[in-house]
């Protein structure tokens, strides 16, 4: 595709009072124009995700108005944690149709220090049926922790077989400057973790954090250290985890056809960026895409495989289970991490050999599907 | 609100029932309202109460509610004999994945809601005693 990643831009995420939705998406977006080595006045699309907290109609102009831009194109999405991939494919559609040069993808919100934690449990539950499910009593923790009982128990599984999840990316955060967390954690210390929605725990879920993460999507390279964004793939199968097929979500449709429009295969693929924002929710991703064998993530976790030099490189940075979650920035990181380890600048967590990286977000329970197939320029 | 389908007459309009949708072309059934039928289309739907009973696929208890206060909450995911799953309420502490569940309609929702609320199944038929 005529479609080029020139800029990437994440804060650090974590508990960081002070800097509202906008102005963490005005930081993201410096970092992204300053990496792309473009000025703000270059930038003719700008596409910025949903704040929850914020709750703006109009994310982009708002964003385009503080930050000083006059974009000809300016719009918001709001595709729950698919949303920052969503955008890209919009960008790079955008971009390779022509009918943009460079457009700006932002998405940044103060979702812990701006937010009390009941009123996010709120709005994120409404992800559930209005009628069907939200009465009921259920949340976002609650719908994935019933995914992971089925999964559990589909396999003869017990809850210490996703354990290794949030061990292996708290690894990769504390290698990791700007990430939430930088303790060291066991597989017992998952286990004797608070529940919040068992079989779910404390440390098998993703934290709320403040932070901010952009891209920039252009027309053609504008350095050596622009990458290709070689292929695109979604899937919009269902919204509600009553109607979700398990093991049939729309993860392995999106990431086929994602592969296809690169003309590659898993053999090629160097590095991964798979959305994490519960311990069952990688496990299932994984699985789904089809590069490990139902039932058997977790193991492939305990035995290494994720780890740097391991088979599957992923999550470098740590994921949203350790770098942070902010909402559509949180799913972001991930791009921003394979787009570092395919640039070949991610010094101790480099990833060797690094052609090409697959990156998965999903919204809502499994709901939303874009697959992004990123590729360095030869 | 929002807007999806004509309301049924089941739980979530204070009837105690579960109501599950089938397709009359190509015999598809699901359990959320859906104005087509998402295998092939067709706009042929038709209702069928289901009898509330089936395979509890999935349990969780949930420590961190919406509504501060509230104790923690089981919640279930039963495999009605009649195929869909739903989401149920659950009021038998020794219900697990695996065993043979039955629907109750109860006031247990948010805000007194009628709701569904599984526990496991009393052996109904004469030899499945133990």
């Amino acid at each position: 595709m005529n479609a080029s990643l020139t800029g990437v831009g994440v804060t650090s995420f974590g508990r960081q009072p002070g800097p509202d939705s906008v102005e963490w998406q005005a930081q993201a977006a410096s970092l992204a124009l300053a990496d792309a080595g473009l000025d703000p006045d270059s930038i003719d699309s700008l596409i910025t995700g949903y704040s929850t907290v914020a709750g703006h109609l109009m994310p982009a102009n708002l964003l385009a108005e503080a930050f000083g831009i006059r974009p000809t194109v300016a719009f918001g999405m709001s595709v729950g944690g698919a949303t920052g991939l969503a955008m890209l494919a919009q960008g790079a559609r955008l971009v390779a149709s022509g009918a943009a040069r460079h457009v700006l993808v932002v998405a940044g919100e103060n979702r812990a220090s701006g937010q009390a934690r009941e009123v996010s449990t709120r709005t994120l539950s409404q992800v559930g049926h209005p009628t069907y499910e939200v009465p009921l009593g259920g949340t976002v923790p609650a719908y994935y922790a019933l995914l992971a009982s089925r999964y559990l128990w589909t396999y003869g599984l017990s809850p210490s077989a996703l354990a290794s999840f949030p061990v292996q990316m708290r690894a990769h955060a504390l290698r990791k400057p700007g990430a939430q967390f930088s303790t060291a954690i066991t597989i017992d210390d998952v286990l004797a973790s608070r529940p919040v929605a068992e079989p779910l725990r404390l440390l098998d879920c993703c934290p709320v954090s403040d932070g901010g993460a952009a891209f920039v999507i252009s027309a053609a390279p504008t350095s050596e250290r622009s990458l290709e964004i070689a292929g695109i793939g979604q899937a919009h199968l269902h919204q509600h985890l009553s109607a979700l097929e398990p093991g049939g979500s729309g993860a392995g449709v999106a990431a086929q056809r994602a592969l296809t429009e690169a003309g590659l295969s898993w053999q090629a693929v160097d590095v991964f960026g798979i959305y994490d924002s519960f311990s069952i929710t990688v496990a299932m991703l994984l699985e789904e895409i089809g590069l490990v064998p139902p039932g058997r993530a977790g193991a492939y976790a305990q035995a290494g495989a994720f780890e740097v030099d391991g088979r599957f490189p992923m999550n470098t940075h740590g994921g949203l289970l350790s770098y942070g979650h902010c909402g559509v920035a949180g799913g972001m990181a991930h791009l921003a991490e394979v787009a570092s380890q395919l640039r070949g600048e991610r010094g101790v967590s480099q990833v060797g050999g690094c052609e090409v990286g697959y990156v998965h977000a999903d919204g809502g329970v499994l709901s939303a599907h874009v697959g992004v197939v990123l590729r360095r320029r030869a | 609100m929002m807007g999806t389908c004509p309301a049924r007459a089941d739980w979530t309009t204070g009837e105690p029932a579960l109501v599950i949708t089938t397709c009359a072309r190509c015999g598809d059934h699901w359990y959320l309202p859906r104005r087509h039928c998402p295998v092939c289309g067709s706009s042929q739907v038709q209702d069928v109460v289901a009898a509330g009973r089936g395979l509890c696929v999935a349990l969780t208890v949930l420590h961190v509610t919406v509504d501060a206060g509230s104790g923690p909450l089981r919640m279930a995911l039963i495999e009605l004999d009649e195929g869909p799953v739903v989401l149920g309420r659950v009021h038998d502490e020794a219900l697990a994945v695996g065993d043979r569940a039955a629907a109750q309609f109860r006031s247990d929702g948010r805000g007194g809601a009628l709701v569904p609320s599984f526990a496991r199944e009393r052996a109904a038929r004469g030899d499945a005693t133990t």
